[in-house]
């Protein structure tokens, strides 16, 4: 049984749609990264978006999570068409309801672990203090107890990567949006993140869109999706 | 020979292929060089005139030689800055070209040989602005002066060489700490820790002790007569000066960053003050530029005023042309000091945007979180602002105390208001110089920058 046997299992296909795409189309200059990709998200479950290199599966991250604004189609969050929105908005949305991790790059090399974690936390206009506190709780869930004063330079990839998983889910929101989160990890260390990921986003009944071309962090999902010249076909959407 | 030929050739391959986006770095550099160029030539045509021959230029400023040879010194002191700025041009240079540092790696270059062939494409830019400013230059000589002679244009020559020969090794400099991995990253090896400033400052320090009593003797026995030690004391005094203050400054930024880093109640101060205690040495050179220009800003205002105050005083007939010798010798060192205030701006625009440089997946990974740019714009020009607070506070009281001692011993020991505005004006100046890499900042955090591995 894999690990999105089991949360088959658990979750079902009932849950309301969280996020809806519909006809996506994305071009990066002369290349088309998006050519009308449709998805749904939903509420509570882990998403996986598989693919080839250069099939658009950040692209389409980055339109999914608002990061960028799609060139036609429409992606719609709880009645809030974000390509609609004005880019204030659409920050205050990713600090809020959602939450990003990437392969590397997330943590500010400058701040401690904690601060790191703490940082959405402030930006929401809560203490310092009390930042810190709830950062230092959310570190401790993700295994990384010790390691709050460490800046991430000192850190292993596994340990920085469950400090900016921390980080991403800090505020609760509602979906977390990862890119490769273990891009850059060994097979064990990518194992403890995918655990504590899933563990943690199943606890507290966030989705996640997960990017991967790796089939061992693609078990993790609840449902797998592939891209394929920009398009996900629903013949090839496997549950 | 055959190894550096091939790195030079790769480097003018590099620099001929660059993209339009690294056209305006190119001509930084070349503009740097050409000042150098220019400071240097203007220096050595000075150099290179006869005694007891007339200038009729700046009301017979340059006639004298002692007031030829302050010129000639001003001029070479504002190489410094130039230099600095060049070294400042050529980071920004190689880390922006990190991929393309990276395609040297993976293609089996060594990291010394990275730096080499970056550092050579600085040595061409500057050849570049320095050929262009020797042109120039040769022309106005010729229009000034009908007899130049064999030492001038050997001067010019050896400039027109030495300069993009120092701009190659004062790139080499700036890169010695950066290495660039196969897999396209670019990273600083091994923490500043700011030894390397104190030590310059108690080195310069202890010649300056050794062999500024020997300068003082010596003058006294042979009356202007310049001997071996009197260069040495000065060259001495400008390294402890000019170590002693990038020292200040890279200290005034730990502690600054270290006070507030524990006191931060909202993101960019936090950001902005973790930087500064993460790498107070980073910003310390273009600081110390701007403290140097504070001092002697300041201190000039103060001068000025003393001299004109005991000249006017002295002998109300003493007007007209005879003022007018010591108003130009003036007003040319208020201009050197707005030249060496400017290039000290300039270094520390490209600086700020240097750091944004390499950053920005970071910077964009940020924005994408969700973290609003107001608030990365602020946490930037706090990274400014709050180090060089405390700093022009002390440069500019600095500076009125050198004021206020010549002050006392020429004139009635009266200051010009002005002098107070030295400091809170080179302080603005600061601020806007690093508001000027915010565009860049808004460029840096583009989603593109998350897609590269």
């Amino acid at each position: 049984m894999t690990h999105g046997e089991t949360a088959t299992a658990t979750h079902g296909t009932a849950a309301p749609p969280l996020l809806t795409a519909r006809g996506l189309a994305k071009a990066h200059g002369r290349t088309e990264a998006l050519r009308g990709a449709s998805l749904e998200l939903r509420a509570g479950e882990i998403l996986a978006v598989t693919g080839a290199s250069g099939s658009g599966k950040s692209t389409l991250l980055h339109c999914l999570a608002g990061i960028v604004r799609p060139d036609a189609g429409s992606v719609t969050y709880a009645g809030l068409r974000l390509e609609e929105l004005p880019e204030k908005r659409l920050s205050e949305l990713r600090r809020t309801d959602f939450g990003v991790v990437f392969q590397f790059g997330q943590l500010i090399p400058e701040l401690t672990a904690v601060d790191n974690v703490a940082l959405p936390l402030l930006l929401a206009g809560t203490a310092r203090t009390e930042a810190r506190a709830r950062a230092g709780e959310w570190l401790e869930r993700f295994g990384v107890r010790g390691q709050e004063e460490l800046r991430p330079g000192e850190m292993s990839g596994g340990q920085a990567q469950r400090a900016a998983l921390a980080r991403a889910l800090v505020t609760g929101p509602k979906a977390v949006f990862a890119d490769e989160p273990t891009g850059a990890l060994d097979s064990l260390a990518t194992e403890e993140v995918m655990t504590a990921l899933a563990h943690t986003a199943r606890e507290s009944g966030t989705a996640v869109l997960l990017v991967t071309h790796d089939a061992q962090v693609a078990a993790y999902a609840d449902r797998e999706v592939r891209l394929r010249d920009g398009a996900v076909s629903p013949l090839e959407v496997t549950a | 020979m055959s190894t550096l030929t091939s790195d030079l050739r790769l480097a003018r391959q590099l620099v001929h292929g660059s993209d339009r986006k690294e056209w305006w770095r190119i001509a930084l550099t070349a503009a740097g060089a050409a000042a150098a160029t220019g400071f240097a030539l203007a220096a050595v045509t000075l150099a290179s005139v006869p005694a007891g021959y007339s200038v009729s230029h700046f009301h017979g400023l340059l006639t004298g030689s002692g007031t030829r040879g302050g010129v000639i010194s001003g001029l070479l002191l504002l190489l410094v800055p130039v230099l600095a700025f060049l070294g400042q041009c050529a980071r920004i240079g190689a880390v922006h070209r990190d991929r393309r540092l990276a395609g040297l790696r993976l293609a089996g270059a060594a990291p010394g040989q990275v730096r080499r062939i970056a550092a050579l494409e600085t040595g061409l830019a500057c050849l570049l602005g320095s050929a262009v400013a020797t042109v120039f230059s040769v022309l106005f000589v010729l229009r000034l002066w009908s007899g130049p002679t064999a030492v001038t244009w050997l001067g010019f020559v050896l400039v027109a060489v030495g300069v993009p020969a120092l701009g190659a090794v004062a790139g080499a400099v700036a890169l010695r700490r950066v290495v660039a991995s196969p897999l396209g990253r670019v990273r600083r090896v091994a923490q500043r820790t700011g030894r390397g400033p104190g030590l310059l400052f108690l080195s310069g320090l202890a010649v300056l002790v050794a062999v500024a009593p020997l300068a003082l003797n010596e003058r006294h026995v042979a009356g202007n007569r310049l001997d071996w030690s009197t260069p040495l004391t000065v060259f001495s005094l400008v390294i402890a000066l000019g170590a002693g203050v990038v020292w200040l400054a890279g200290a005034t930024a730990r502690f600054t960053g270290g006070l507030l880093a524990v006191r931060a109640r909202t993101a960019a101060p936090l950001l902005a003050a973790e930087r500064l205690r993460d790498d107070p040495w980073a910003p310390a050179r273009t600081h110390a530029a701007v403290l140097l220009v504070t001092v002697a800003g300041t201190a000039f205002l103060c001068v000025r005023h003393a001299m004109l105050t005991d000249l006017r005083a002295t002998d109300p007939e003493y007007r007209a042309a005879d003022l007018a010798y010591y108003t130009t010798g003036l007003d040319l060192t208020g201009a050197a000091v707005l030249v060496a205030l400017a290039i000290a701006l300039s270094g520390l625009a490209v600086g700020t945007a240097e750091s944004l440089t390499t950053r920005r997946r970071t910077l964009a990974a940020q924005v994408a979180a969700g973290v609003p740019r107001t608030v990365l714009n602020r946490a930037l020009l706090l990274e400014t602002a709050l180090p060089l607070a405390p700093a022009l506070l002390l440069a500019g009281a600095g500076g009125l105390a050198i004021g206020i001692w010549y002050s006392s011993l020429t004139g009635d020991g009266s200051l010009p208001w002005t002098a107070l505005l030295v400091a809170p004006a080179v302080y603005a100046s600061c601020l806007l110089a690093a508001a000027t890499a915010l565009p860049l900042l808004g460029r840096s955090v583009r989603p593109g920058e998350l897609r590269y591995v």
